[in-house]
């Protein structure tokens, strides 16, 4: 919900390249003041990269990029000022306690130790850490370690918060501590730039995502917009007990017509349909007979899937 | 979280001494920890080392052999320099190494912040190299006046010796530590530099009576320079050079390696 049009980043055919590697081939996108922006895309999609490049800890190889309207080349260390940056692995000091790791990093940022302390203890409370506040990160789970993190994001006042996977290797519970805490922050009119393989994370918390592969974007929108234009408003899942790739691949032939599209996968067929109860009908009608059928809302992960015939999460082990 | 409007955060790119500032205030942080320790230990060695060394091996050594000085009051400035030395072996070797580490790496957090490269190598240098001598070595340095080895009233500037000793070995410390890639390679930087440098100085014996082919390791060792500048300081004896020569050569070494640390942090720092 941005607030009004000011731009926060703008990137343009955006290239980042590790020696013959390009790791990010060319991307546009801006980033809006108020909005949650995301980036979705499996490993290695180049999400971290363009998160580092934004972050003014990386020059891009090519392309023009603005953060906050200056040039991260010359003006890196004033964007950084403005920004909160929470990266993929914490880099919090193991050695400090909690609230130490706080203090001294708002000594980065030129904050007095008073108002360090305050703003330290604050920020606590808001991550529900301040029982932990004396012991040393080294004890802290890894959700803790995490929250901490975001905590540590936020002592600047940032006017962009960039969250690289802040979920990941989190279990449920954690889970929706950190988006209950980001939504707090979203609805307090910070802006969010975050990137993460989870669609329902994407489709819970932001406004609008860009759908990364190979170092490209390859889908722009709000989650809705992505689902309404790329696939059709339900999916019926079909197992056939043991059937696997090649012999899903040949019923999935038999299936042509039951919905508008037919995407066969190793352990299952998905039939993209308007209509979950027309295509029940119609398997019927044919005497096809799934040991398990499930109709559900199409999600970003079929956009994911139909963009680049991939799951956006391989059977997580 | 509510109270934004009241936090003053400085929204500019920091002057450099101030960017030093801020990274050298991390060090400060992670010393309350362990100052109990490192305090003792500056307490404990050079007793240690006067009750064993000194008093023990000395009884068997005639002062003419070293101009004249008591054994105690020849190895008491070499042990002040030396306490630089093995510092910056725990300051210069593994917090350094993994500070760029995806685990918990100190540098990579200061760099998401208005620290530039820059600043975390000065001050991450500035902790090593004025800190460090300026409190442990300034204990080892009255630990030993009990012991009576200072024959001179400057024996105090033995501290401006480690600290000079410091700044020509700390850069070139760091620089190794941040090409290192493989923490395997960690313990060649004490093999290969800090335990040589620490037996060829002439700390414990006059540097010329090492054997001739060992002699250019001793010149070029910046403890030795140290050394000899610490016993002037001491024990009021003239140096093996003049003493503006051993300050040149070890303001030229830690300028250079202050040069060469630069360009790899800078390296390592940016993606
Ligand atoms: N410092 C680097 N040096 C060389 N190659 C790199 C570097 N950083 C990233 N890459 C390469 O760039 C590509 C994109 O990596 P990146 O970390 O941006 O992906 P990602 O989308 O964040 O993936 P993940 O979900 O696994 O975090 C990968 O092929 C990676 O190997
Ligand atoms: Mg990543």
């Amino acid at each position: 919900m941005p607030h009004d049009n000011e731009m926060l980043v703008r990137a343009s055919d955006l290239r980042k390249s590790y020696g013959e590697h390009e790791a990010v081939r060319g991307v546009d996108f801006e980033i809006l003041r108020g909005e949650a922006f995301g980036f979705l895309g499996a490993n290695g999609a180049g999400k971290s990269t363009t998160m580092r490049m934004i972050g003014c800890v990386s020059q891009p190889t090519e392309g023009t990029l603005e953060v906050f309207g200056r040039d991260p080349r010359t003006e890196g260390a004033a964007i950084r000022a403005r920004l909160g940056v929470v990266p993929q692995d914490n880099t919090l000091d193991g050695m400090l306690t909690v609230f130490e790791n706080l203090v001294v990093y708002a000594g980065y940022f030129g904050i007095r130790k008073r108002e360090a302390r305050a703003k330290a203890a604050e920020l606590l409370d808001f991550v529900q850490l301040t029982a932990r506040a004396k012991d040393q990160v080294n004890e802290l789970s890894g959700g803790m370690q995490r929250r901490l993190a975001i905590a540590r994001s936020l002592i600047n006042d940032p006017d962009l918060v960039i969250l690289d996977e802040p979920t990941t290797g989190l279990d449920p519970q954690a889970r929706h501590l950190v988006w209950e805490r980001l939504f707090q922050l979203k609805h307090r009119g910070v802006s969010i730039l975050l990137t993460t393989h989870y669609m329902d994370e994407a489709e819970q918390l932001c406004d609008r995502l860009v759908v990364m592969d190979e170092g490209r974007v390859i889908a722009a929108g709000s989650p809705r917009e992505l689902i309404d234009t790329h696939v059709t408003k339900e999916v019926v899942e079909l197992r056939f007990g043991t059937a696997h790739t090649a012999e899903l691949a040949e019923l999935a032939l038999t299936l042509k017509g039951v919905g508008a599209q037919i995407e066969p996968l190793p352990d299952k067929i998905l039939v993209y349909t308007d209509d979950a109860d027309d295509t029940a009908a119609a398997l019927e009608a044919r005497e096809i007979r799934p040991t398990s059928t499930l109709a559900r809302r199409a999600s970003l992960e079929d956009v994911f899937l139909r963009l680049t015939g991939r799951a956006l999460v391989e059977d997580e082990a | 979280m509510t109270v934004t409007a009241t936090t003053t955060v400085d929204r500019t790119a920091p002057s450099a001494t101030v960017g030093a500032w801020r990274a050298f205030n991390l060090q400060l942080a992670l010393y309350r920890h362990v100052w109990h320790g490192t305090a003792f230990t500056s307490m404990l060695l050079p007793i240690l080392y006067m009750v064993s060394v000194g008093i023990g091996v000395g009884s068997y050594i005639d002062p003419a052999s070293l101009g004249g000085l008591e054994y105690a009051a020849f190895i008491a400035p070499g042990l002040i320099c030396s306490v630089a030395v093995m510092m910056l072996g725990n300051d210069m070797v593994f917090p350094v190494f993994g500070g760029y580490q995806d685990w918990g790496g100190a540098y990579l957090a200061q760099r998401a912040t208005p620290l530039r490269p820059l600043d975390i190598l000065n001050g991450h240098l500035a902790y090593a190299v004025l800190f460090r001598p300026l409190t442990n070595c300034t204990i080892v340095v009255i630990v030993l006046a009990f012991f009576g080895v200072y024959s001179s009233a400057w024996a105090a500037l033995a501290i401006v010796a480690a600290v000079l000793t410091s700044a020509a070995l700390a850069p070139w410390l760091h620089f190794w530590a941040s090409s290192i890639k493989n923490d395997a390679n960690l313990n060649m930087i004490f093999r290969f530099a800090v335990m040589p440098i620490s037996l060829f100085s002439g700390v414990f014996f006059p540097a010329d009576q090492m054997p001739g082919f060992l002699q250019p390791l001793v010149w070029i060792s910046p403890l030795w320079h140290g050394t000899e500048l610490a016993r002037a300081a001491t024990a009021d004896v003239a140096p093996a050079l003049p003493p503006l020569a051993h300050i040149a050569y070890l303001v030229l070494l830690a300028v250079a390696g202050w040069f060469a640390a630069r360009r790899v942090i800078q390296r390592r720092l940016n993606f």
